[in-house]
């Protein structure tokens, strides 16, 4: 009796372990994938080519990456110890100024896709919190190693720092900030981020050079 | 660039290079008991260069890419998903859950002052010199034929690699850089045609002396900011003074003039093929000093991880 309700007991968690498995298998790196694929087939449209279509171009995949990054965590842990010092309302504003910065900074990068190949290479998920790890090769046949970092939030997976040849974004900014916060106040931070938009906006108009 | 003061410190540089490779042969032999390791090609048959290769062989096409090939690749997926499992190892979930009060790892700098006086002194020389020469001699040189030259440098430094993969003990990276550089100089017409990593899908093995270092167990150090050469720690910066002993640019243009104008004519192209990362780099950063120390720290960090 006692020896079926263990083998009984055994057989559940052998299946709930292993349909968990299962049912979790692939899930970041689908997610990522998913995104991925989403971004380049707007870059890739045709039908959006042109500066005429960049409004509308630039909206859609702002649409994509929201939905895939966790900008309240990657801001928080790019604060450090200085968040927790930090009221709700600056927490908000900065939340919203850094994924200005990191949206603009982003679609600078995916603007200039010419047919990168993203190679998706392995996962690795533990709990809520999962890592995805994709190879970038460009046309010359440079490899880029990039690491996702990812968190659950419900079913979806959100990114909250990306790792490029070994340089965390968030590690980066996290030390700038910090440099920045040693000698200055908060407010002069976020005036820092604002000038920072406001300067990539004019670039921007004025057009890039090759 | 001091070829003439060096003498001495060459043959400084010869004895230490022979006690760091007496120094780590036993502790490397152990774990690199594979029969493949080290051999040289007893011939040039590309077949037997593919045998040669060494570490997972990837096929380039063969993993499932970008929308269209989605679902036709799953399964070989999963496998290579297990297969690579082993390369998340050393790179930690941590932090987990958020640790406000964690320190991340960083360089020191007490030299902040000067390296960021250096910082501003590069940044204008890009922008006031080698950007606008870059783009002129871009302009007058298809990219092609500077795609050519640029393999020609990297193949032409190729001792400094493979000395290095010896140094640390890597055979199969030592092997695979010797077979780049005998395929590149002869099929590859003297490096122009980067035919080992087209062909037999070899990239070239960066490795370094600052890295070779750092795999003994040394650190950085302290962040130096070097005018013309930019960012750099101490232990990257001795590295670089070793590396220069084993790159035949300085043999074979032993003349400071000549070989200054060589080494610039090597940025030039070089730059003109990345013109536009240093501007994004730039945008994206709100203390690009800062931006750049850091990644410069956590770039090194891996390469010596690998």
């Amino acid at each position: 009796m006692k020896r079926t309700f263990l083998l009984a007991s055994l057989l559940i968690l052998y299946f709930t372990v292993l349909g968990y498995g299962i049912s979790m298998a692939g899930a970041p790196m689908d997610q990522i994938r998913e995104t991925t694929d989403k971004i380049i087939a707007i870059v890739t449209d045709p039908a959006l080519k042109g500066e005429q279509y960049k409004e509308q171009r630039r909206r859609l995949i702002r649409q994509v990456v929201d939905e895939r990054f966790d900008w309240y965590e990657m801001a928080k842990r790019c604060l450090g110890r200085h968040w927790r010092k930090r009221t709700e309302e600056e927490r908000a504003e900065f939340i919203n100024l850094f994924e200005e910065l990191l949206e603009r900074t982003y679609l600078d990068r995916v603007e200039g896709y010419s047919g990168e190949k993203v190679l998706y290479l392995a996962e690795k998920v533990r709990g809520r919190h999962a890592l995805v790890k994709v190879k970038i090769l460009t046309k010359e046949g440079t490899e880029i190693p990039v690491i996702y970092r990812l968190k659950k939030n419900g079913e979806r997976w959100m990114v909250y720092d990306i790792v490029i040849e070994g340089v965390s974004l968030v590690n980066n900014y996290r030390k700038q900030f910090s440099s920045i916060l040693s000698r200055s106040s908060f407010q002069e931070l976020l005036e820092k981020i604002r000038q920072k938009i406001k300067d990539k906006e004019r670039q921007n108009e004025g057009g890039k050079g090759e | 660039m001091r070829a003439e003061k060096v003498s001495k410190a060459s043959l400084l540089w010869l004895l230490f290079t022979s006690l760091l490779l007496l120094v780590s042969a036993p502790a490397f032999s152990e774990e690199n008991n594979n029969p493949d390791a080290g051999l040289v090609p007893s011939s040039l048959d590309l077949e037997q260069l593919t045998e040669l290769r060494c570490g997972v062989k990837k096929s380039p096409e063969g993993i499932g890419i970008t929308s269209s090939e989605n679902g036709a690749s799953g399964l070989g997926l999963q496998r290579l998903a297990r297969k690579e499992e082993d390369e998340f190892e050393d790179i930690p979930l941590e932090p987990l859950e958020f640790d406000e009060e964690e320190e991340i790892p960083g360089i020191y700098d007490p030299l902040e002052p000067l390296n960021r006086f250096f910082f501003h002194f590069n940044d204008k020389l890009y922008f006031w010199v080698l950007k606008p020469v870059s783009q002129g001699y871009g302009k007058v040189v298809p990219k092609p034929v500077r795609t050519r030259v640029k393999n020609f440098f990297i193949n032409l430094a190729s001792p400094i690699r493979i000395v290095n993969c010896l140094l640390q003990g890597k055979f199969e990276s030592a092997c695979n850089e010797l077979v780049r550089t005998i395929v590149n100089t002869t099929v590859g017409a003297l490096g122009l045609e980067d035919v080992a990593r087209e062909k037999l899908d070899i990239p070239p093995q960066h490795e370094d002396l600052g890295q070779t270092l750092g795999k003994l167990g040394l650190g950085p150090g302290i962040f130096i900011n070097w005018p013309f050469f930019g960012p750099s720690s101490l232990r990257d910066s001795v590295g670089m003074l070793g590396d220069y002993f084993l790159d035949p640019i300085n043999y074979l243009v032993p003349s400071t003039k000549e070989n200054l104008a060589v080494k610039g004519y090597r940025t030039v192209n070089k730059t003109s093929l990345t013109i536009g990362e240093y501007e994004k780099f730039k945008k994206a950063a709100l203390d690009p000093y800062v931006s750049m120390r850091d990644a410069y720290y956590q770039y090194r960090r891996e390469q010596i991880k690998k």
